[in-house]
């Protein structure tokens, strides 16, 4: 049986803008049909790696392919995927109508055909009445679903989304996600970039964590929560009497305190229930305690030392 | 190509939705053309300037001096203020004393006394006083000359007269009454005429016999003859026109083209400068995401930039063809050529000021300057003939001077393609290297990025 080829494959990729390497050595394979997520802080190197990828911007090291083509100069690598940038990438002067039409022009599209798939991409980002305004005239949200739309007009097979939720109610956001994860059903593949773990975790069936432009580990959300030391985390408000049983944790694993409340990943071996006598020789309730799986922050963390918002 | 030319429509499309940049690049400059044409009389038949307020107070018991004020009440430059308005509306004639207050209170700038003694014995010419305000060197030469003209053209008999009085200081009444029957005798012996006629007209101080004209019929009363005095036309000049013979609207053809460059590179540098308003936006990372390169988006604002100004151009030609009536019939595709490369040019510069400006702010102080720079230089304010030879030599290197160039061989010297082929070609060379050296900043530059 043969492997189906990676619809994206990055090796060795660098990127320098002076004296600053922006990507250090990126390497992945993102196979067709993969929703794939680049998580990592502001300035770690996502948008870089999307611009490398969208082909305007030169490497300066390695190789980037698309479908087996080089992503620079390959008119067919770019028809081949579709770019929703972080700004709001669209003639504000123009109505979102003549917007998609003039993108779906650059990518070759003329006639009825195109129409059609203003219409459908309209209709796909629930903006069909408002087709005839102007884009000065929406909403935040409404702005971002049409920067989707304009980026899915060519039908490309790999969308490229470099934080297409920055700033966007929950509504457009909830209705962007429903979206793109209809598409990643059709077959879209998909990478997109955040820093929000929660966004991560909740679209990406694969995740890069990136830092300083170096993909510091990538995986399904199961395999790279398996590389953590530690399969749960137990949680319980800060106070008086919680303080003292910290102080006596802090020897079988970690202890962290976030807004208030403690966080202890207990060392692999340690028994569970050791950590219960202990709760209850201090009296304290059970029920200020819940374990809970451990996050991509907690290995975000474990990676770098830092959280994900620092 | 493909890709171009939907960057090209739609920069049009973005252009239509704009009100603001509609009215700034055609309605404007439309208006700005009919101002300026009113402001220097283009299309006048005395194109010089009209109504200037003068005050006139004449102190002279002379009758010189009334048909010197007369004179001066019918030169059109002049508007000629001789009484004084009391409170109560009632009014007396002007004094000298009256003259400062009312310069102060910016009544008029120029007055003019006509003493006692305007025909002295003592030298020849007339004597006048002059009070002025000038707000500029040019307004107190146009007064200066305009009263000169009009003493030579309107009343030179003046001139004669005084003659005749430091004459008759000299030699006496006896020995100038001997003198002009001598002349008068002679005259007349030698050309004909009335020999009494010709002495009373020596005598009035009129010179018309100096010019020949010794017909009877036209020597009736003094200073309804003025063509015929000698004095009128101490100097005459034959003029031959070389080019621009029948034109309907000079002036107007020789201006407009000024005025078109000047607004055509405002708003050409603003329709280039729309580029970085593009990279806020973010809207290049999605443009080159297609497939389209950014040379296709460098020369699709190009080609805007050459419609935009063609249109721009041919608009502006046009309004001076309705507003002055300059010809452009039979010119017009030479006319529409032209525009053409002059478009190219500013569009050019418009790029090149997109290239090397670092952000939006920055390119209009840059324009503005090199703007007003270029037009003043090149020609498009006054010609290139007034400035020194180190200018001159400067302002063939503009885009400005060789467009002006172009407009005036089509327009006023009515030259062929062939004749305006070198034109073009300096067109041609100052597009090529400024395009040239945008696109290689374009390229080092981080406007893509």
């Amino acid at each position: 049986m043969t492997a189906t080829p990676p619809l994206l494959s990055a090796n060795g990729v660098v990127k320098r803008y002076g004296s600053l390497t922006a990507l250090d050595g990126v390497s992945l394979d993102i196979a067709p049909g993969e929703f794939f997520g680049l998580l990592g802080p502001n300035g770690a190197g996502k948008s870089t790696f999307m611009s490398l990828v969208a082909g305007f911007r030169p490497l300066d090291g390695g190789t980037l392919t698309v479908a087996g083509e080089s992503v620079s100069g390959s008119a067919s690598a770019r028809t081949a995927l579709g770019l929703v940038p972080q700004h709001i990438a669209l003639y504000v002067d123009l109505t979102a109508e003549t917007n998609l039409r003039i993108f779906g022009e650059l990518y070759g599209l003329r006639g009825k055909e195109l129409r059609e798939r203003i219409d459908q991409a309209l209709e796909a980002v629930q903006l069909a009445d408002r087709r005839a305004d102007v884009v000065k005239t929406f909403s935040g949200g409404m702005q971002r679903r049409l920067n989707l739309a304009a980026a899915l007009l060519h039908r490309p097979k790999l969308l490229l989304c470099d934080e297409p939720t920055v700033g966007v109610d929950p509504q457009s956001r909830n209705a962007i996600f429903d979206l793109l994860q209809e598409l990643n059903r059709g077959g879209l593949t998909v990478i997109y970039s955040t820093h929000y773990m929660e966004e991560a975790t909740r679209l990406c069936s694969k995740i890069g964590i990136i830092d300083h432009g170096k993909i510091l580990a990538q995986g399904s959300i199961d395999e790279l929560l398996d590389q953590l030391p530690f399969e749960e985390e137990i949680r319980f408000p800060a106070s008086d009497a919680t303080n003292v049983l910290l102080a006596q944790l802090g020897g079988h694993g970690d202890v962290e305190t976030v807004d208030g409340v403690h966080r202890f990943r207990p060392k692999g071996g340690y028994p569970m229930s050791s950590f219960y006598l202990l709760t209850e020789s201090h009296s304290l309730p059970q029920k200020l305690f819940t374990s809970q799986r451990p996050s991509l922050e907690a290995l975000f963390l474990q990676l770098t030392g830092r959280t994900l918002r620092e | 190509m493909n890709s171009i030319i939907v960057l090209l429509r739609k920069d049009f499309s973005i252009l239509l939705k704009d009100r603001a940049s509609i009215m700034l690049t055609f309605c404007v400059p439309f208006v700005l053309i009919y101002l300026f044409g009113q402001i220097y009389h283009v299309n006048s038949s005395d194109p010089g300037p009209s109504g200037i307020p003068v005050a006139v107070v004449n102190q002279s018991d002379n009758p010189a001096a009334e048909r010197l004020v007369n004179a001066l009440k019918e030169e059109s430059a002049f508007k000629i203020l001789t009484k004084y308005v009391n409170d109560d509306k009632t009014t007396r004639p002007l004094t000298e004393d009256d003259l400062r207050p009312m310069m102060a209170r910016d009544d008029f700038r120029f007055a003019l006394v006509i003493p006692k003694d305007l025909i002295r014995t003592d030298h020849i010419g007339l004597h006048l006083r002059t009070y002025t305000n000038p707000r500029n060197e040019i307004e107190s030469q146009t007064f200066n000359g305009i009263l000169q003209k009009t003493i030579f053209s309107r009343v030179p008999q003046l001139i004669g007269e005084s003659l005749q009085a430091r004459a008759r200081s000299y030699l006496g009444d006896v020995k100038l009454d001997e003198f002009n029957t001598n002349m008068a005798h002679t005259i007349a012996t030698t050309w004909g005429g009335d020999e009494e006629t010709i002495k009373r007209h020596m005598s009035e101080g009129q010179l018309r016999i100096l010019n020949g004209d010794l017909n009877a019929a036209n020597t009736t009363a003094a200073g309804t003859e003025r063509s015929s005095d000698a004095l009128s036309q101490i100097v005459k000049i034959e003029n031959t026109q070389v080019a621009g013979v029948g034109l309907k609207s000079p002036m107007a053809t020789m201006l407009v083209g000024g005025w078109a460059m000047q607004f055509l590179l405002f708003a050409l540098t603003a329709s280039a400068t729309a580029l970085f308003r593009e990279k806020e936006h973010g809207i290049f990372q999605r443009v080159l995401a297609a497939p389209v390169s950014r040379g296709d988006i460098l020369w699709s604002k190009f080609l805007y930039g050459i419609c935009l100004g063609l249109i721009q151009l041919i608009i502006l030609f046009f309004a001076g063809h309705v507003l002055y009536g300059i010809e452009i019939g039979a010119q017009l595709p030479l006319l529409v050529l032209v525009c053409v490369f002059a478009a190219a040019a500013c569009t050019s510069f418009g790029m090149l000021i997109a290239a090397i400006a670092p952000t939006p702010e920055s390119a209009r102080g840059i324009s503005t300057f090199v703007i007003l720079l270029m037009c003043a230089v090149g020609g498009a304010w006054f010609p290139v003939s007034f400035m020194p030879d180190f200018i001159q030599r400067f302002s063939r290197l503009t885009l400005v001077y060789w467009s002006m160039e172009g407009f005036s061989q089509v327009l006023w010297s009515h030259d062929t393609l062939l004749q305006l082929l070198p034109t073009l070609g300096y067109l041609t060379l100052i597009t090529g290297i400024v395009m040239a050296f945008s696109v290689w900043r374009f390229r080092k530059g981080r406007l893509f990025d």
